[in-house]
C-alpha cells in the first residue's frame, strides 16, 4: 500500500489519529519529567505496568481495554510510591530505587503475564501486543478511552500550567506561596504515568519510556520558554506517532512500539544535532568561527607589530618570519585576509620567498585589534 | 468577634517560638526562639551546619518542624503567609530551566493570582517595575542560563520585591555576587527598610554584618543571642556561636581576640553537620577561621 492509500483507509486513519495524541501526551507531559530530572521514573511506570496489564485481564475476563488501562495505572502508581518509600525510608538511592521497582513489577508481570496467555481468549485478546505494542491490536472503541483520557490529561495540565511551572523550577518557593507542593508533585506524576498507561497498546510497556523522553529532549534544545518546549515536544510525540503507526501499518506484522522510537530517536539526534545554540553543529560551528577570527586577528596584530618596530607602516614581512611569530603555517590565513582586502603580498625580493605589506584598512583593522592583545611598552611614545 | 483570639506577639514582626526540627534523630534546631521587631534588617549569622536555612525553609513550611510555632505580626504564618516574601538560595533552582527573568519574576505573584489564573499584561508589568528596581529591567527577555551569578540574585530579589511583602525572608543574598552587585543590594534593603518592611537575612560574612544590619540573631543549633547588632556582636558572643578559635577584628566590645589556642573549657556546642546547610564557606572573610573541631 502506498501512503495515500493507507490514509484513505480508514482504521489506518483513526489508529494514525490515537498514536498522535499519544505522542502528544507523552511529549507534553514528558517536558515535566525531563525538567524534574525523573524520565527515568517513566520506565519504571510503564514497566511496572505490565502486571497491573496482567490482572486487569484476568480480573474482568475479558479484553475490555478499561479494566485493563485501571490495572496498569494502579499497579504504575504502586511502582511510583514504592520508590518514594525505598528513598524515604532507606539509604537507597533514587537511581537504586528505580530500578529496584522496575525489576520487581516487571518480574511479576511477566509471570502473570504468561499465567493469563495460558487462559481462554487469551490470544484473540491480544495481551502481548503490550510488550512491543500493536497497532493492528487497537479497536475502535479503545481509541475513543485513550482518546478521552489523553484530552482530560492536557486540561489538567492546562488549568495547573502555571502551579506546575511554580513547583518545576522552586519547589520552596511555591511553598511559600501556599501552594500544596507536595499535592502537585503527586498530581503531575499521576499525570506523567496516565500519559504512560494510554501509550501502553501502540508503543508497549517496554518502549513508552522513549515517548516520554524522546520528544521533550529534542525540543529542549530549540527554545528558551517552557511554553514553546511543551508545544513542541507535544509536536514531536504526535510526529513520532503517526509515523510509526503509518509505516506499522503499511508493513504487516511490524510491532508499532519500536518504529515509533525510532521515529523519536531520529528527531531526538537531529534536534542535537543542529539546533541553534544548544546543537553540537551549531556550537561546534562557533568554535571554529572563533578560532579562525582568532588566527585572522592575531596574524593582523604580528604583521602590525613588525611594521610598528620597522616605522614603516606599510612594511613589507617574510613569510616565515611570520610563521615563526603566529607558531604555524600561516598561508591560508594570509590568503583569506588577502581576499578580504587586508593585506597584500609583494614580491620584492624573489629569492627570499613570499611577503606580505598591510593595506590602509587592514592598518587600520589591526590597531583596532591590537587594543585587547596588550599594547607592548614604547608603543605609545611619540617617534 | 474577638479581637484577641490568635493574635500573639503583635509587636513583632517576626516571632518563633520554641522550634525544633531534626534531619534523621539528628537535631538541626533546638529550642529556637526568634524575635526580630518590625522595620529592621536583622541577619541570622552562624557557623556551617548552624540550622539557618532550616530555619528560614521551617519558618515558610517546606520543612517540617518537630515542634514550635511561627507568628508575623501577630498572627500565625499560615495566615499572614501573603505578607511574607522568601528569596531561597540562588544555587537551589536549576538554572538552566527554560524560561526568561521576566517570568521568573512574574512567579512572584502567583500567590496572588490564585488558582487557575494566568499572569496578564498588567502583572508582566508589575514584574518589569520589580525589575527595574533591581537594575535588570534590560534584561527582561533574557533566559535565565544565560545570567551572572550577581544577576540571577537580583532575579531573585526582584521576584520577592514584586510580592510587595512586609516581611522578607533571605537566604544567603550576598552569596557568589560581586562587589557592585553587593552594593545594589544593601542599597536595596535600605530602602526596604526605610520603607517601613522588615528583612530577616541569613549572612556568612562577620566583617560586613554590622554594617549591613541593624538588628543580629547568632545561630548554632540553638539560638546564641539576639537583639540590636550593636549589643549582640561582641567578641565573647561569636566565640560562643562559632567556637573558641573564632578571629575577630573590630568588635564593639573593642577588644578583638587574638587566635585562640587550645580549646577553651566551655566551648560551644560543636555544628552539627546539615546537608542542607553545607553553603561554601567561599564567601567567609579570610579573618574569621570559623572552623569547629568536628571529628
Amino acid at each position: 500500500m502506498d501512503l495515500l492509500e493507507l490514509l484513505g483507509d480508514f482504521t489506518v486513519r483513526s489508529v494514525a489519529l490515537g498514536a498522535a495524541l499519544v505522542g502528544l501526551v507523552a511529549g507534553a507531559l514528558g517536558s515535566f519529567a525531563l525538567l524534574r530530572r525523573q524520565s527515568l521514573l517513566g520506565d519504571t511506570l510503564s514497566h511496572a505496568a505490565l502486571p497491573g496489564i496482567a490482572l486487569g485481564f484476568l480480573l474482568s475476563g475479558s479484553r475490555s481495554l478499561t479494566p485493563i488501562l485501571a490495572g496498569a495505572l494502579i499497579s504504575g502508581t504502586l511502582a511510583a510510591l514504592l520508590v518514594l518509600l525505598l528513598t524515604r525510608s532507606t539509604r537507597i538511592k533514587d537511581d537504586a530505587a528505580l530500578g529496584v521497582s522496575l525489576s520487581l513489577f516487571f518480574a511479576v508481570g511477566t509471570v502473570l503475564l504468561t499465567y493469563a496467555q495460558r487462559q481462554v481468549g487469551a490470544a484473540q485478546a491480544g495481551l502481548d501486543a503490550f510488550l512491543f505494542g500493536q497497532a493492528a491490536a487497537v479497536l475502535p472503541s479503545d481509541l475513543t478511552l485513550i482518546g478521552g483520557i489523553g484530552l482530560a490529561a492536557m486540561l489538567a495540565l492546562a488549568l495547573l500550567w502555571k502551579e506546575f511551572k511554580a513547583i518545576t523550577f522552586d519547589a520552596d518557593f511555591a511553598r511559600s506561596l501556599g501552594l500544596p507542593v507536595l499535592a502537585l508533585e503527586a498530581l503531575l506524576t499521576v499525570l506523567i504515568a496516565v500519559a504512560v498507561v494510554i501509550g501502553l497498546q501502540l508503543v508497549g510497556v517496554i518502549l513508552m519510556v522513549a515517548l516520554v523522553v524522546a520528544p521533550a529532549a529534542a525540543a529542549r534544545q530549540w527554545t528558551r520558554r517552557l511554553e514553546a518546549m511543551v508545544a513542541l515536544a507535544a509536536a514531536f510525540g504526535a510526529l513520532a506517532g503517526v509515523a510509526g503507526a503509518l509505516v506499522s501499518a503499511s508493513a504487516r506484522g511490524l510491532a508499532t512500539g519500536p518504529v515509533i522510537v525510532l521515529a523519536a530517536s531520529a528527531l531526538v539526534l537531529a534536534s542535537l544535532l543542529v539546533a541553534p545554540e544548544r546543537g553540537l553543529a551549531w556550537q561546534a560551528a562557533r568554535s571554529w568561527g572563533r578560532r579562525r577570527a582568532l588566527g585572522s586577528h592575531r596574524v593582523l596584530v604580528d604583521l602590525l607589530r613588525l611594521g610598528q618596530d620597522h616605522r614603516d607602516p606599510a612594511y613589507a614581512s617574510e613569510q616565515g618570519m611570520l610563521d615563526t611569530y603566529f607558531g604555524g603555517p600561516t598561508g591560508h590565513v594570509l590568503r583569506r585576509l588577502r581576499r578580504r582586502g587586508l593585506v597584500e603580498r609583494v614580491d620584492h625580493m624573489p629569492e627570499e620567498g613570499a611577503h606580505w605589506v598591510l593595506t590602509p584598512t587592514g592598518q587600520a583593522q589591526a590597531r583596532e585589534l591590537q587594543v585587547p592583545f596588550g599594547k607592548r611598552p614604547g608603543d605609545e611614545a611619540p617617534r | 468577634m474577638t479581637v484577641v483570639a490568635g493574635v500573639h506577639e503583635p509587636s513583632l514582626a517576626l516571632h518563633v517560638e520554641d522550634l525544633t526540627a531534626s534531619y534523621a534523630q539528628q537535631a538541626v534546631l533546638w529550642d529556637v526562639d526568634l524575635n526580630v521587631p518590625p522595620g529592621v534588617l536583622a541577619a541570622i549569622v552562624g557557623p556551617n551546619g548552624a540550622g539557618k536555612s532550616t530555619l528560614l525553609r521551617c519558618i515558610i513550611g517546606a520543612v517540617r518542624p518537630n515542634a514550635g510555632h511561627v507568628y508575623v505580626h501577630g498572627r500565625p504564618y499560615r495566615e499572614q503567609r501573603h505578607r511574607v516574601a522568601y528569596v531561597p538560595q540562588r544555587t537551589s533552582v536549576d538554572w538552566d530551566f527554560p524560561t526568561t527573568s521576566l517570568d521568573v519574576v512574574t512567579m512572584g505573584l502567583y500567590g496572588r493570582l490564585g488558582w487557575f489564573r494566568r499572569p496578564r499584561r498588567s502583572e508582566a508589568d508589575e514584574a518589569l517595575e520589580a525589575l527595574a528596581m533591581v537594575g535588570m529591567d534590560a534584561y527582561a527577555d533574557r533566559q535565565i542560563a544565560q545570567l551572572s551569578g550577581g544577576q540571577q540574585q537580583r532575579v531573585f530579589l526582584a521576584r520577592a520585591l514584586v510580592q510587595d511583602a512586609d516581611l522578607y525572608l533571605m537566604d544567603e543574598p550576598f552569596a557568589g555576587v560581586d562587589a557592585t552587585t553587593e552594593r545594589a543590594i544593601v542599597d536595596l534593603l535600605k530602602d526596604l527598610r526605610a520603607r517601613g518592611k522588615t528583612v530577616v537575612a541569613v549572612h556568612h560574612d562577620l566583617q560586613t554584618v554590622a554594617t549591613y544590619f541593624d538588628w543580629l540573631a547568632l545561630l548554632n543549633v540553638r539560638v546564641i543571642a539576639q537583639g540590636p547588632v550593636t549589643e549582640v556582636y561582641t567578641a565573647d558572643n561569636l566565640r560562643a556561636a562559632y567556637g573558641p578559635r573564632v578571629v575577630l577584628l573590630g568588635t564593639t566590645d573593642g577588644a578583638p581576640a587574638a587566635a585562640a589556642t587550645g580549646a577553651a573549657p566551655g566551648a560551644a556546642a560543636a555544628p552539627v553537620t546539615d546537608p542542607d546547610d553545607g553553603e561554601a564557606s567561599a564567601t567567609e572573610p579570610s579573618t574569621t577561621e570559623a572552623r569547629s573541631p568536628v571529628a
